[in-house]
This record gives C-alpha cells, sequence and structure tokens, in this order.
C-alpha cells in the first residue's frame, strides 16, 4: 500500500494549486492551447492506468496478507522483502501463460468479455474524488452515471460465460446476472437517501454536504442503514463471499472465468480487486464524508488537528477500513445458496431500503439533522 | 428461515440389536419469533467475526514453519520412519568422526545420514555391519522394496550379504523390515529430502562392505584375513537394473559429487 | 425405493425432458473426477433442470488400485500397511480392522495394555478425522479459514503420532497381536496437555461455523435420509446416526476397552446434513471424554504377545471382524485355506462405498449448492470407496 500511498500523496501535492477536476481544468485550457487540453487528457490517463496497476497489485497482496492473518499462516514472504513482489511475480507468470480458447468457444466474444468487465470500474475509477483537487470528472448527474455504468458490469460476465461454451460457465454467467441484477436495486436506494439528504447528484456535492458530518451518522438511524445496506449490496455486486455464488469454488470449479487462462484471466482478477476499491471509495464518499476530516461539534482544537492531515490521506484511510471489512467477511463467513441470495435481496434488503428511503425523506423535510446544514 | 437458537443433546436409553446403550440425542430448539431470529443471526454472524479478528491481531498463533529455512532447527522424532539405513555400530567410535560430520554438515547444508556417506575414510572398520543376509526384512516387504543379494563367504565357507538392494522409489516406509530383522542391522531415519533429477538414483545399495557379521570379522585375529573378507561396495552399482549403473539403451547416470573430504582434514 | 439395476451407460443416455413451453431443457454435467467437490477424484454425474438437481449418478473407480486382489499375495502383516491406504484418515482403525480379524481367527491373545493403547489412538484418530472433516465442509461452504483451522488440529494431533509411530497418516501401527512401537513415557502427559485445547477448538468451530446463520440455512432440513432408508441403503457411522439409528459397534459390539469406559452414542432426530454434522461435532466431545477416562491409567504390559516374525495362519475358514472407523464400520473378510500364509480371498466392506450411494436416493430434488453440502456431509474419503 505504501507506493500507491506515495502515488496519491505525489499527484495530490502536484493538483493541490487549485480545487478542480482535472476535467474542468482541460475544458478550460481547451480556450488557450489545444496541446494543453491533451496533455490534461494524457495526465489523466496515465494517472488512472497507474492507479490500476498500483491498486491491482497492492490490493491482491493485502488480501493475501490479510487472509493470512486471519488463518493464522504467514502469506507470501519469498519474492522480495515481506513477498511484496510476489503480485509482480504472479502477473508476469499470467503474462507468459498460454492464452486459451475452448475450441467451440464464441472466439470474439471470448476474447471481448474479460475487457468489459474491467472497463466499468476503471471509468467509475474516473469519477471518484481523492482529493480536493484529485478527482478526473466531476458529473452534475454523478450518482446516476455510477448506477448506469455500474449495471453495465454484469454484461462482460454474461458473456464470458455463455461465449466460453462450458455448463459450468454458464450457470456461474447466469448467477451472476440475476444477482448483480437484484442487487443493484439495493444499491441505489442506498444511494438515493444520500442524494436526499444531501441534495445534489454531484460526487463532490455530495462530499462537500457532510462537512458538519459523515451522512452514516448525521442522518440519524436512516443513514447507518442506508450504509449498511450499501456496504451488503455492493459486496454483492462485487461477487465476493458471502455472495460468491457465480464463482462458488466447490460448485462450479471457477464460474463464469473457468475456461480463462493467462492475461484474460488476470483482466478479471484485476476487474474484482479494482471493483472491490471503487466500492470502497464510493462507500467512503458517500457515506463516510470522502476526503473531509473527521469533525467533532466546536471542538476546535480537535477540529483543526484532524484537518492537519491531508485530505487524500483521509480518504485513503477510509477506503483502507471498508476494503479491510469486506476482505473481513469473505475470510469469515460461508457462503449463501443461489435462492437464499435472492430471498435475501427481494424480501429483506429491498423492503427494509424503501421504509429506509422514506425515513429519510421525513428526516430531510423535517430538517431533523443534529447538525445545522450550511446553505439549506 | 429459522435460527437455530441453541443445539442441545438430550441423554437417554435406546435399544438397538438388543442392547440397550445410552445415547445424547442431538435437539434443536425454533426461536419463536422473526425479531429473535433476525437479532440471533446478527449476532452470530458478529461472533464469527470477532473470531477471526482475535487471530488477525495475534500474530503469535502463527503456526507456519518457514521450511528450509529452520533446516537448523528441525527436529524430527526419533521414531520418524524416513530413508532406510544400514547400522554401522563402529561409525561413531572413530576419533574425529563427530567433528568433520558437523563441519560437513553445516558447510554443504546437508543432513547428517547423507554427509556421513561422503566422509572418506580408508579405514573399512568404521563401515562394518550387523546384517547377515537372511532375508527376513525381503520377506516382510509388502512390495518387494527390497532385494538381498548373497554371496558364498571366501574365509567362513558361509553365506554372507553381498548387496542390500533398497528400491526408494516403491518403499512405503512401513517400517516392515526394521521389525522384522533379527540383527537389528537396519534403522529408519529422519532423512526426508529425496528428489533426484533421474529415477534410477533412486534404487541403492545400502551396505558399504560385502561381507559377514561385524563379531564374525573382528573375531578373526588376523589382520590380512580380515581384509580378505571383506569387499567395498558402491553406494550405485551392481547388477541390478536400474541400479543407477545405467541400462543398455540410457545415458549413464550422472552421480552427484560428493565433496572432498577425509578424516584429516577436520 | 425399488431397485433398479441400469448401467452407466443407460443413466447417460436416458431421454432427456424435452424442451416445451412449461419446462425447460435438462442437462447432464460431470461433476469431477477433477472437481473440488471430488475431495480426491470421485466422478458424479448430475443431471440438472437450471439449478434443481434431478439425478445424480455417482461413477467411482478413478483411484481403483486393486487393494483386495493384491492381499491375496501378502501375509497378514503385510495387508495393514495396505489398508492404511483406503480410508487414509482412519487409518489405525483400519490396522485394528484386520489385527482384530486375525487374532480373533488365529486365537493371538491381547492384553489390556494394547487394547487401551489401541483405544486412545483410535479416539485421537477419530478426532483427527473429525477436524478435518469439519476444516473441509467450511471450505465447500465458502469459509476458507474453517479449513486451515481444522487442519491445524489435526497437524497438531499429528505431531503426537509422529513421536508415538514414526508416521503422520499412513501409520501401520495395529499389528496382529500389539502393536508396532510401545508408547513413549511422556505419551500421557502430552495427551493430557492436549486435550483441553481440543475441547477449545471444539467451542471456536462452534462459534465460526454452527453459530452462523449462513451456514444453518445450507444445512439444515436439506438431504433428509430417514432412519428406515438409511439402514437399507446400508449407511454406517455419523450418516446412520444422524437418521436416529444409535448404531454404532463401540457400544454395541464392544471390542478394546470401549466396554470400560461411559460415552453417548450421539444421534440425530431429523437425518438431515444438520445432524449429520452435528452429531460428528457432538462425537469429538465424546472420543475426547473417552480419551480422558483411558489415558490416566494405562496398564502395564508388552506391547506385543507374538514375535513379529512368527508366521500367522488362519484356519480353514471365513473369518469377519469390524471395527468402527471415523466413518462408519469397516469390516474385513477373509477365507483362508488353512495351509498359506495369505488369504486366498479378501474383501473390504469399506463405509464410504455404502455411504456414497444415498446421495442418489436423498439429492434428486435440491439445488447444486444443496448437492455440495450433502456430498459434504456424508465425509467421503474416495480411496476407501474404490479401494
Amino acid at each position: 500500500m505504501n507506493t500507491a500511498l506515495i502515488n496519491m500523496a505525489m499527484q495530490t501535492t502536484l493538483a493541490a494549486i487549485e480545487p478542480r477536476t482535472i476535467a474542468q481544468r482541460a475544458a478550460e485550457s481547451a480556450h488557450e492551447n489545444l496541446w494543453i487540453t491533451a496533455g490534461y487528457f494524457l495526465a489523466a490517463i496515465v494517472g488512472v492506468a497507474l492507479l490500476l496497476s498500483f491498486l491491482g497489485m497492492a490490493l491482491i497482496y493485502i488480501e493475501r496478507k490479510v487472509a493470512a492473518a486471519f488463518q493464522c499462516r504467514i502469506g507470501p514472504n519469498r519474492v522480495g522483502p515481506w513477498g511484496l513482489l510476489q503480485t509482480v511475480a504472479d502477473t508476469l507468470k499470467l503474462v507468459f501463460k498460454e492464452d486459451f480458447v475452448p475450441q467451440m468457444a464464441d472466439r470474439t466474444l471470448h476474447m471481448i468479455a474479460p475487457f468489459l468487465a474491467l472497463l466499468v470500474p476503471v471509468v467509475l475509477l474516473a469519477l471518484i474524488p481523492y482529493s480536493p483537487a484529485l478527482q478526473v470528472a466531476d458529473l452534475n448527474i454523478g450518482i446516476l452515471f455510477i448506477t448506469a455504468i455500474g449495471g453495465f458490469g454484469v454484461m462482460g460476465i454474461l458473456i464470458a460465460g455463455w461465449s466460453s461454451n462450458n455448463k459450468w460457465s454458464m450457470i456461474g454467467a447466469m448467477r451472476a446476472g440475476a444477482q448483480i441484477i437484484s442487487y443493484e436495486l439495493s444499491a441505489t436506494l442506498a444511494l438515493l437517501v444520500v442524494v436526499l439528504f444531501s441534495g445534489t447528484m454531484s460526487l463532490t456535492g455530495i462530499v462537500q454536504s457532510q462537512e458538519d458530518g459523515w451522512w452514516i451518522w448525521r442522518g440519524h438511524a436512516a443513514g447507518l442503514c442506508a450504509f449498511i445496506i450499501y456496504l451488503v449490496a455492493s459486496t454483492a455486486e462485487l461477487n465476493r463471499t458471502p455472495f460468491d455464488i457465480p464463482e462458488g469454488e466447490s460448485e462450479l470449479t471457477a464460474g463464469f472465468h473457468t475456461e480463462y487462462s493467462g492475461l484474460r484471466f488476470a483482466f478479471f482478477f484485476l476487474a474484482e480487486f479494482i471493483n472491490m476499491f471503487t466500492v470502497s471509495a464510493l462507500t467512503a464518499t458517500l457515506f463516510l464524508g470522502g476526503w473531509m476530516p473527521f469533525h467533532i461539534g466546536d471542538w476546535t482544537s480537535f477540529n483543526s488537528a484532524m484537518d492537519a492531515i491531508p485530505p487524500s490521506i483521509w480518504f485513503l484511510g477510509k477506503v483502507t477500513a471498508i476494503i479491510f471489512v469486506i476482505m473481513w467477511f469473505r475470510w469469515t463467513f460461508p457462503r449463501l445458496r443461489v435462492d437464499q441470495l435472492m430471498h435475501l435481496e427481494w424480501k429483506v434488503l429491498l423492503p427494509i431500503g424503501f421504509a429506509n428511503l422514506f425515513i429519510a425523506a421525513i428526516i430531510v423535510l423535517a430538517n431533523a439533522y443534529p447538525y445545522p446544514v450550511a446553505g439549506q | 428461515m429459522g435460527m437455530i437458537r441453541s443445539i442441545e443433546t438430550v441423554t437417554a436409553q435406546r435399544v438397538i440389536a438388543g442392547k440397550t446403550i445410552s445415547v445424547s440425542v442431538v435437539q434443536r430448539k425454533q426461536t419463536p419469533n422473526k425479531l429473535s431470529i433476525a437479532f440471533n443471526a446478527v449476532l452470530g454472524l458478529l461472533k464469527g467475526m470477532w473470531l477471526t479478528l482475535t487471530y488477525f491481531w495475534s500474530p503469535e498463533k502463527v503456526v507456519t514453519r518457514m521450511y528450509p529455512e529452520n533446516r537448523d532447527t528441525l527436529q524430527l522424532t526419533e521414531r520418524f520412519r524416513g530413508n532406510l539405513r544400514f547400522k554401522f555400530p563402529n561409525e561413531t567410535a572413530h576419533k574425529s568422526h563427530a567433528a568433520l560430520l558437523e563441519h560437513i554438515t553445516h558447510e554443504t547444508q546437508t543432513l547428517p545420514e547423507v554427509a556421513s556417506e561422503w566422509i572418506r575414510d580408508e579405514d573399512p572398520t568404521r563401515w562394518y555391519h550387523n546384517c547377515t543376509g537372511c532375508s527376513k526384512c525381503e520377506e516382510a516387504c509388502p512390495n518387494a522394496s527390497i532385494r538381498i543379494l548373497t554371496r558364498q563367504g571366501e574365509i567362513l565357507e558361509d553365506r554372507e550379504i553381498d548387496r542390500f538392494v533398497w528400491r526408494l522409489d516403491s518403499c512405503m516406509f512401513c517400517n516392515a523390515c526394521v521389525l522384522a530383522c533379527p540383527w537389528d542391522a537396519i534403522e529408519m531415519t529422519g532423512g526426508f529430502e529425496n528428489a533426484v533429477y533421474d529415477r534410477r538414483l533412486l534404487v541403492y545399495c545400502l551396505n558399504k562392505l560385502a561381507g559377514p557379521r561385524i563379531n564374525l570379522i573382528q573375531d578373526e585375529q588376523d589382520a590380512a584375513v580380515r581384509a580378505r573378507m571383506i569387499d567395498p561396495r558402491e553406494r550405485f552399482g551392481g547388477p541390478i537394473p536400474m541400479n543407477g549403473a545405467g541400462l543398455p539403451n540410457l545415458p549413464p547416470v550422472a552421480l552427484p559429487a560428493p565433496p572432498d573430504v577425509s578424516t584429516g582434514a577436520a | 425405493m425399488s431397485v433398479q439395476v441400469r448401467t452407466l451407460d443407460d443413466l447417460l443416455h436416458a431421454p432427456l425432458d424435452a424442451d416445451s413451453e412449461l419446462t425447460t431443457q435438462e442437462y447432464l454435467v460431470n461433476m469431477g473426477p477433477q472437481h473440488p467437490i471430488a475431495h480426491g477424484s470421485l466422478r458424479v454425474v448430475l443431471r440438472l433442470d437450471g439449478e434443481t438437481v434431478k439425478h445424480v449418478i455417482p461413477v467411482p473407480g478413478y483411484v481403483h488400485r486393486g487393494v483386495e486382489k493384491m492381499c491375496e499375495h501378502l501375509t497378514y502383516r503385510q495387508i495393514i500397511p495396505y489398508t492404511d491406504r483406503l480410508d487414509y484418515l482412519s487409518a489405525i482403525m483400519n490396522n485394528w480392522a484386520v489385527a482384530k480379524t486375525v487374532e480373533k481367527a488365529a486365537n493371538i491373545p491381547t492384553n489390556e495394555r494394547i487394547d487401551t493403547i489401541r483405544t486412545i489412538m483410535s479416539e485421537l484418530q477419530r478426532l483427527q478425522s473429525h477436524a478435518l472433516w469439519w476444516g473441509v465442509t467450511g471450505m465447500d461452504l465458502g469459509a476458507y479459514t474453517a479449513f486451515l483451522y481444522g487442519f491445524r488440529e489435526r497437524e497438531i494431533i499429528g505431531e503426537i503420532f509422529e513421536e508415538t509411530i514414526g508416521a503422520r497418516l499412513t501409520m501401520n501401527y495395529i499389528q496382529p497381536g500389539g502393536l508396532m512401537y510401545d508408547i513413549k513415557p511422556d505419551f500421557a502427559q502430552k495427551v493430557k496437555n492436549l486435550l483441553p485445547y481440543l475441547k477449545g477448538c471444539i467451542e471456536q468451530y462452534e462459534t465460526l461455523l454452527s453459530g452462523n446463520v449462513i451456514f444453518q440455512e445450507r444445512l439444515r432440513n436439506i438431504g433428509i435420509l430417514d432412519g428406515k432408508h438409511a439402514i437399507a441403503l446400508g449407511c454406517t457411522g455419523p450418516v446412520l446416526r444422524a437418521s436416529g439409528v444409535p448404531y454404532d459397534l463401540r457400544a454395541v459390539e464392544p471390542y478394546g476397552v470401549y466396554d470400560k469406559v461411559n460415552f453417548n452414542v450421539v444421534v440425530g432426530e431429523v437425518g438431515d446434513c444438520w445432524d449429520r454434522y452435528y452429531v460428528r461435532l457432538e462425537e469429538m466431545r465424546e472420543s475426547v471424554r473417552i480419551v480422558e477416562q483411558l489415558i490416566d491409567n494405562i496398564p502395564e504390559g508388552p506391547h506385543a504377545t507374538i514375535r513379529y516374525n512368527e508366521e500367522i495362519i488362519l484356519p480353514e475358514g471365513l473369518h469377519y471382524g469390524q471395527v468402527e472407523t471415523a466413518r462408519g464400520v469397516f469390516g474385513v473378510f477373509i477365507a483362508s485355506d488353512g495351509k498359506n500364509k495369505c488369504p486366498i480371498r479378501l474383501h473390504f466392506r469399506s463405509p464410504n462405498f455404502n455411504n456414497l450411494w444415498i446421495v442418489t436416493a436423498i439429492a434428486s430434488g435440491w439445488r447444486i449448492a444443496d448437492f455440495i453440502s450433502i456430498q459434504s456431509s456424508l465425509d467421503l474419503v474416495i480411496p476407501d470407496i474404490d479401494r
């Protein structure tokens, strides 16, 4: 994680001249010099690509170390100091492996599917406000965009399962389709609660609306409830234990990516981990105040001490905490069955989500926050 | 959906096959209402998470053993059934042997069992053995991993061991040969690092000398006669096919070269 | 439940439900021999309708080594290391089955010390086997951490075996007329130190999996096998006892020193996967109880009553002996002609072979995920099925 952290801090310091997104800067510079615009675009692409590779490597390493700690093991410790280069070695191995396509597979779709799966989290990565000055693009319909693009993620999995021409892959893909689309509903309902509270769909706007307190506790029980629903629903969308039925190792061998090898398998693997980061980042942004420091009422000295920590560190800390919780779920719980999964969504989470949205609306109408909201 | 709140066993008496035996019956209690089901469900999940978290925070509970880094401290139990080996009663009686063995083991990072055979000692008394070639071990072996070749003794006019061929590749380490041996001539040792690049190297001769038992040699007073009683035997070599020596159509085996050490070196 | 003899070919080419407006197309899929649930190499052909299992066809034989035929050329002592390799998780108990049969047939006496040590070792092995099974069940249902916790306890008991016997898996410990080695002086103390730790571990098992709502939902009321059918299908061990039949050879036909210790036979009420799970967990507690009662007063005496090289020839006739392994009744059937050192015919009645076939009876109509629960609740060891 150190490397990613340093990278993030460097980018923060470079871009912390003015709190504007890279897209805004690019748009402004378009009036003066198109080369600068192109430079901004290049910087954004390179930044996201760097972030992607760092995140992939770091998260896989962290996952393995965390799993080892839960299981009384040491984890990777052979390649490099503390096994830090293990992920690099694994990636190299995957790069040089045969890219195997089954004979009866739909070749084109089989080739495309991993890229589709990776596309979604990468696009979402561009929307996340990492710090006041570091964000690739801030859309005024941010939440809508996230929901729309997030729902697209299932395409890669479905195509992968279908094109492999393998019964296990097919079952896995069908399970994934049913699961992701179902849990999309609960996740969206939980997002709507935050939209109600903050009155904006822009992610930066949502972060700024939490200046007086994070929505998880400022929104009374509704905020907390929405947070839990979102965490559960997005764990399900990530296909991670206890909701890993599309991959379900002991049932479907590897589910939708059974027939993938080499770099294409690596893409699915990377997509899973980037997705995990994206979901954690969104959770942090929406419920835990994004890069906002932790403030307590009028404790000015405490608040200023909190302010001294850079916003990107705050953001990273929150994301790390949520990632840890998701990993903790994975290394503790067994897996649900398909119909239990559907039961949990349609009969438990969805009614609670609707009720929660209703309560949130009442709170917003009554303006019954513990602290007054500035400008509302 | 219903949570089993508590699992209890009730002791009872049951009759089966004409016998009354005491049984404990696993019973399950259904939780009365949905609220307590939900509460217990969440509580159960949290308890599980707390358990794994306690392991997360306690690095002292790590059970991993770092092999091969722990070779120096690796303690195999006295009865561990690894490689089969001849017992050489005179071996440790030799002066400076122990020091040399330690030196080689340390220098080459090898197990003592292997290093011991590298010590080139001109004195053959070190390799006197207990084996009489009675073939009890060969009879006891369940999968024919042992082959005893005997020869007619030159001096004592009795059958004596020529080659004790042990096939490591088919051995299942059941210890039957050691238990069957009436003379206490063989033992199982802690050696387990048997990997080689050519499987012909997994068949070898355990004895270092062809000849009679140790006491029969030592009873002989004349040193010249004692020398005629015995013949050296290589670890690999001999008439058995696959015995390291090579087969007609196969290239000869590259034997691992032992380091150049002798008793004088220590 | 009627018995129909059909070949695998018949089953695989049986007409599947055709496409129509109301039913979906059925399809066959191979679960194994290379599959995580195969636990080795068991092939199971599933006839599926979407997620629903319509029919289960187990196809054993992928690890068939002809052990019984090989044993016709081996002496009774040489047979014992081969039994280690059948149900390798109950190696000592399998050894005991052969030793018991041979001792009974050839009138070889044993003494109190031998019987006590055999019983202690068997119960330790049962604990070891159930600990591994618990972990594997967790892994099959997706809780991978449970697998490593189960393995940890297994290795700790393995240390004790290694000290006494010299091997951890294929022990070849119990011999006709005694034991391979006597126990070491500090054996009793080491076992006594271990028992409280194992009790604590069983409590952790309860917290991590038994108390987990997901785990309970995956096992409860799944794959119900009633006592009548369990007997009809020849099930033994925890699978039979979970169906409410308290048949345990340790209590019904006591051997060793089982008649001198107090323990309960654990039975279930429903016969579902949960009962099979919990019966095993309770059996671990009972095993700890048995070892606790025996470990303090191991009688003195020699560890073998006959010399190792003594020739054992069974009288002419058919001999049968059986013990309760961790998975059920393991029986040894020996036909001897009274002249040879080797049996002329030999058959192992292995518990897993009979327990396997109930999947066809109980898994139909459940989902794929339930089939996984059923498979792991049966605790199959494949080399024991194929022999």
